[in-house]
């Protein structure tokens, strides 16, 4: 089989293997992109990705719902286990470099959507620093000044523990004005957001997916281009 | 003139009978921060103390000018007394509920007593029974005393990690069944514990189970049929709540047998009503945080009045009242639902 015939067939089998969460279908192609010789950065991105981008669009039409997200992110996380190590630097380029501090503020145990943008960013090659949940405001500053980090990632599930994200904010643009935020869950609004003096933001839950799978889409367009 | 008192209303209301007025109360959380501040205490204080608890939603009714009071107002306390620990922020800034931090990793670690009832000693049952009572005597009874627990879904999230309990209703449904089965039972145990505690209706919020998170297709095989069972096992009146998106299963939710179905902002009341007729009441459906602590004061009526227009029985906030409300808007909530409820609901007649 030819090498580009063979590039595409892996390609589809990690893209259908993550649309249709079969851990072991995308396992055995990841595994065989290594065995072939073939870039694995190019198989994260237009295959694992790629699939991803396919779910989002699933998920919008309402076929896919929440449990479907998780079990694709999962067939997406055993490929992505096997090809990250072997991703050159060259092939990420300067556009995807970067580190991101992530977590899911105080008072808020939800971590589904954080979790999916976590994976978001790992695809995409950036460096990621996961504090977990309910995590207390200091800690964000702490870590992002610890790590140097490009960007800090909010997320609160809930209209309860939004409020604590302003207060974040506040803490790291006081201290490194440059750095990136990024806000999501359900009560974020773009006036929130904008309030809070976020640099950007996800509308919703359901929407922070969409976005993140978005995201994915434009980092492949950039890779591509 | 008012002829009934606040139970009064909210009694009649549940048996469909005629009303003086449309009560302003809900199946969630109501408690007010100028309560609380009136109390002289910090928000946490009220999730450990059964008085300080039961006095903050009290003074929030009376303040205010509530039908209700409502107990507890975290969702925590069942997961507590079963283990999973509790985290009460005493020392965070403002206000943040309780969450739960030791949640089960996976289904094999899931440890329930054998006699469900061992529960009600533990953690805090003991200060939300009590909360009940105090609530319950308060004033000769004047104020109808709502209690509410979780519904088997959201109860199963809170003491299992939420992602193994989603992927396993899809790739694990036998075992996912067997945990929800059990959860049916433990959410039936606590709600009848509160009916024989006395309180005036109960509501099973299961909340996790909107089409946000699950298909109706499984909204029909796995929630449905634990809802029913759960309702068939309680005394009237019952509400059945679900936040979130609900359009496509509200008219399964109207299959589970509750007099009453509680819907928030999401939903599109209208088709509702046309779903479910006018024979079962149905509660909703404004954003509480929205309205109460964002919005302007002008802007609170006419989103009563549209709820009211579009056909509830009661004006109820789509989840619990977020403490922090502007004082103003509450006032204008409470008035708006006196005014523009004047007149009978679809399932509600006026004396």
């Amino acid at each position: 089989m030819a090498k580009e015939e063979l590039r595409e067939e892996l390609l589809k089998e990690l893209n259908e293997g993550v649309v249709e969460f079969d851990e072991e279908r995308v396992k055995t192609a990841a595994q065989r992109v290594l065995d072939e010789g073939l870039n694995a950065y190019d198989a994260v991105m237009n295959g694992l990705a790629a699939g991803m981008e396919k779910v989002g669009e699933l998920y919008d039409q309402q076929e896919y719902f929440v449990p479907e997200l998780l079990m694709c992110a999962d067939a997406l996380y055993v490929g992505l286990d096997i090809l990250k190590p072997h991703i050159r630097p060259e092939d990420i380029g300067t556009s995807a470099r970067g580190q991101v501090v992530i977590g899911t503020v105080q008072g808020d145990v939800h971590d589904i959507g954080k979790n999916i943008i976590k994976m978001m960013f790992e695809v995409a090659g950036f460096t990621v620093h996961d504090l977990g949940r309910d995590v207390p405001l200091e800690k964000f500053v702490e870590e992002q000044l610890k790590t140097d980090s490009e960007i800090v990632a909010l997320s609160a599930m809930m209209t309860t523990t939004m409020m604590g994200m302003k207060k974040v904010i506040q803490m790291i643009k006081d201290k490194n004005p440059n750095v990136q935020i990024m806000l999501g869950g359900a009560p974020v609004t773009s006036d929130v957001a904008s309030l809070f003096g976020a640099d950007g933001y996800a509308e919703s839950a359901g929407n922070a997916v969409q976005e993140a799978v978005k995201m994915i889409g434009n980092l492949r367009k950039l890779q591509n281009q | 003139m008012s002829v009934m008192t606040p139970k009064q209303r909210v009694k009649a209301l549940f048996n469909r009978q005629p009303v003086d007025a449309m009560p302003v109360f809900s199946g969630m959380g109501m408690v007010t921060k100028q309560a609380v501040e009136k109390m002289g205490i910090r928000f946490a204080e009220v999730h450990t103390s059964g008085a300080k608890m039961a006095e903050s939603a009290i003074k929030s009714a009376e303040m205010f000018g509530f039908d209700a009071v409502v107990v507890p107002y975290d969702m925590c306390t069942v997961p507590e007394a079963l283990g999973r620990g509790v985290s009460l922020y005493a020392d965070a800034e403002g206000i943040l509920y309780p969450t739960v931090p030791n949640k089960w990793g996976s289904l094999d670690e899931v440890s329930l007593p054998q006699d469900v009832n061992s529960i009600f000693s533990q953690g805090r049952m003991p200060v939300v029974d009590e909360a009940i009572r105090i609530a319950l005597a308060h004033d000769g009874g004047k104020y109808a005393v709502g209690g509410w627990v979780l519904g088997p879904f959201t109860m199963g999230g809170q003491l299992l990690e939420l992602d193994v309990l989603l992927k396993g209703a899809a790739k694990d449904k036998e075992r996912v069944g067997a945990f929800l089965d059990k959860m049916t039972d433990l959410v039936i145990a606590v709600a009848r514990h509160y009916q024989d505690l006395g309180v005036d209706y109960i509501n099973i919020r299961e909340m996790g189970s909107g089409t946000d998170l699950l298909s109706p297709r499984m909204w029909k095989s796995l929630i449905q049929p634990n809802l029913t069972r759960v309702f068939q096992a309680l005394e009237a009146p019952r509400v059945n709540h679900i936040c979130g998106s609900t359009d496509l299963i509200v008219g399964m939710m109207n299959e589970c047998g509750a007099e009453a179905i509680s819907v928030d902002q999401k939903n599109t009341l209208t088709e509702t009503r046309k779903k479910i007729g006018d024979g079962v009441l149905l509660l909703g459906n404004f954003d509480p945080y929205g309205l109460l602590v964002q919005k302007n004061v002008a802007e609170v009526a006419p989103a009563i009045k549209k709820c009211i227009d579009e056909g509830v029985d009661a004006v109820w906030p789509g989840c619990d009242i977020w403490p922090d409300v502007k004082a103003e808007n509450v006032e204008a909530y409470v008035k708006a639902v006196r005014e523009y409820g004047a007149g009978p609901s679809p399932a509600v007649g006026r004396i």
